[in-house]
């Protein structure tokens, strides 16, 4: 009887921890996704940065900072993403707070696809915070720490935006 | 829109035959989904299989439980969970979108049973309850697998963080805005006059708390004059009504979306006068759509839909005093009430599927970035596997 229990009880234990391992991975994938997803905006957004430099909506001296600020976003490592993305960020803003002529229509829709964009990054930003936070909380439970449950993933690394230059 | 079409599930939770808020929400969404080009399946419970629409699965009969100070037509058990198995593992979808998934129902099965990109929207707005306290360590493995959350209202997003720490993108439900943008002024129903559109006889529609502020309305606008259209019996209703105040009230019975934007285009007031139970208020967004202006019970989701206040006039709850209050001061003043209601109308235009259902849709993009389209969870093929069963 006693060595039924002890079966029973192991083969529970077994359970609850692959469900546990596969819960993880399942939110480390997500991670990844979300961040990939995020990652890919931002490119964009990088991009479209450098042809407004490049465009007549710029003069040379704005032109200049958009470019690097553009430059230092793309090479950025993960953990300083977020922070020379904020940098593009207030670089774009200040270029379309002070050029209120915007007149031609490549510039137009440059700056329309610029306005989506940022829509589409702050929803990006969203799915990532929450995925990164939920990643983290459940990394810290005390069985996914014992058995190491995470593995070799890394730790996922929050992303702050100050969002609304827009 | 982007060229790609792609196969799309939704699992309605709620029978799909009872009216009501979330279904409809889901009809609109496949049907304009469907129009752009893609391919949508939605699962549904629902009491009459022979009358569904070609893009509707059922999950079998609802059964109807109380919740949420309602009553719920859900479905769960066995039965159910092997029905959503078999649509999930037969459907080949690119994305999984499951509504409410945080009650009982087929949308918590199919998010326990799916893996891939899954996107869950949240309708409820509730007050903390005490139940959720003892729920929340099972739901939380399943919930987290969402990859992105979508709250209807301000008002659903709080009820989320609060009840499940997430956060969710808000995106209203939609309304076919063009419907309602140009409607016709029509004399029967202008001057003093308080619209109400909704199933009157249900309580929780509120239609006794405007009964029981007319009293106080009358000593003040003398000719004041209520239209009621809704399916129900009006016999009953009118039995509930002093005899002195029955010539009021006109019961039009159900009304044409036609005829339905005219009216709100003409009546001087509609008033929702709800005391709970509602998501999001579908019929409050078509109302300022329409250039109504609009007096409203303060519930949460109301009142985060009309802005605190910005886009139209909130009442306290259930309070027939402060309604007469709120209504006599805008039927004397018409230069405030066009004001509002301009403003009202200039806002709901956001509700337009057109908008909503491209943010849904660039939802839907985020979340199938490296997915491989949605497939049965691992525990469930295991599981299946040592039962001897087919996925």
């Amino acid at each position: 009887m006693k060595f039924i229990l002890i079966l029973f009880a192991l083969a529970l234990a077994a359970w609850y921890l692959s469900y546990s391992a596969t819960r993880l991975d399942r939110l480390h994938h997500r991670v990844e996704t979300s961040w990939a997803n995020l990652d890919g905006l931002l490119q964009r957004r990088a991009a479209i940065a450098i042809e407004i430099a490049r465009s007549e909506i710029s003069d040379p001296a704005s032109a200049m900072l958009l470019t690097f600020a553009a430059h230092q976003a793309r090479e950025a490592s993960v953990r300083d993403r977020s922070q020379a993305e904020t940098g593009l960020s207030g670089a774009l803003g200040i270029l379309l707070e002070t050029s209120s002529h915007i007149s031609g229509e490549i510039e137009k829709d440059l700056i329309r696809e610029l306005r989506e964009l940022t829509e589409k990054i702050k929803m990006a930003v969203a799915m990532h915070v929450d995925a990164v936070t939920r990643t983290q909380l459940v990394r810290k439970k005390w069985i996914n720490r014992i058995f190491r449950l995470a593995g070799t993933a890394p730790e996922p690394v929050t992303y702050e935006f100050e969002g609304d230059v827009l | 829109m982007p060229l790609s079409k792609k196969r799309i599930g939704i699992v309605c939770p709620y029978g799909w035959d009872t009216p009501g808020g979330v279904q409809s929400h889901i009809r609109d969404l496949a049907e304009y989904l469907i129009g752009e080009g893609h391919f949508v399946s939605v699962l549904a419970p629902a009491i009459d299989e022979e009358s569904l629409p070609p893009y509707v699965t059922s999950a079998g009969r609802p059964i109807a439980i109380p919740y949420n100070g309602a009553v719920a037509r859900v479905l769960f058990g066995p039965i159910a969970f092997s029905r959503v198995r078999h649509w999930i593992s037969q459907g080949n979808f690119d994305v999984l979108h499951l509504h409410e998934p945080a009650i009982p129902s087929i949308s918590l099965l199919a998010c326990w049973a799916a893996e891939g990109p899954l996107v869950g929207t949240f309708h409820a707005a509730a007050k903390r309850q005490k139940v959720s306290f003892a729920v929340i360590p099972f739901l939380e493995p399943v919930i987290e697998k969402l990859n992105a959350r979508i709250a209807v209202s301000e008002a659903a997003r709080e009820t989320l963080t609060e009840h499940l720490d997430t956060d969710a993108i808000v995106v209203p439900n939609g309304i076919y805005a063009s419907l309602y943008r140009d409607g016709k002024i029509d004399e029967r129903w202008t001057g003093n006059t308080i619209g109400f559109i909704g199933r009157f006889e249900e309580p929780r529609k509120g239609l006794s708390v405007l009964i029981d502020a007319l009293p106080a309305i009358i000593t003040q606008i003398p000719d004041i004059k209520i239209f009621i259209a809704g399916p129900g019996d009006s016999a009953d209703a009118l039995k509930e009504i002093q005899p002195a105040l029955r010539s009021r009230f006109t019961f039009m019975g159900r009304i044409s979306e036609e005829e339905k934007a005219n009216f709100l285009a003409s009546v001087g007031l509609y008033i929702a006068p709800n005391t709970g139970g509602e998501s999001f208020g579908i019929i409050l967004a078509e109302a300022l759509a329409a250039g109504a202006s609009v007096v409203a019970s303060d519930i949460p989701a109301f009142d985060s839909l009309l802005g605190h206040g910005e886009y139209g006039t909130l009442f306290e709850s259930e309070n027939s005093q402060d309604l007469a209050i709120k209504v006599v001061a805008l039927l004397k003043d018409s230069a405030a009430r066009k004001e509002i209601a301009q403003r009202g109308k200039n806002y709901a235009q956001a509700f337009d599927w057109d908008v909503v259902a491209d943010k849904i849709y660039d939802v839907y993009q985020m979340a199938m970035v490296g997915g491989n389209g949605v497939t049965l969870s691992s525990e469930n093929r295991a599981w299946n596997k040592l039962l001897g069963r087919q996925g």
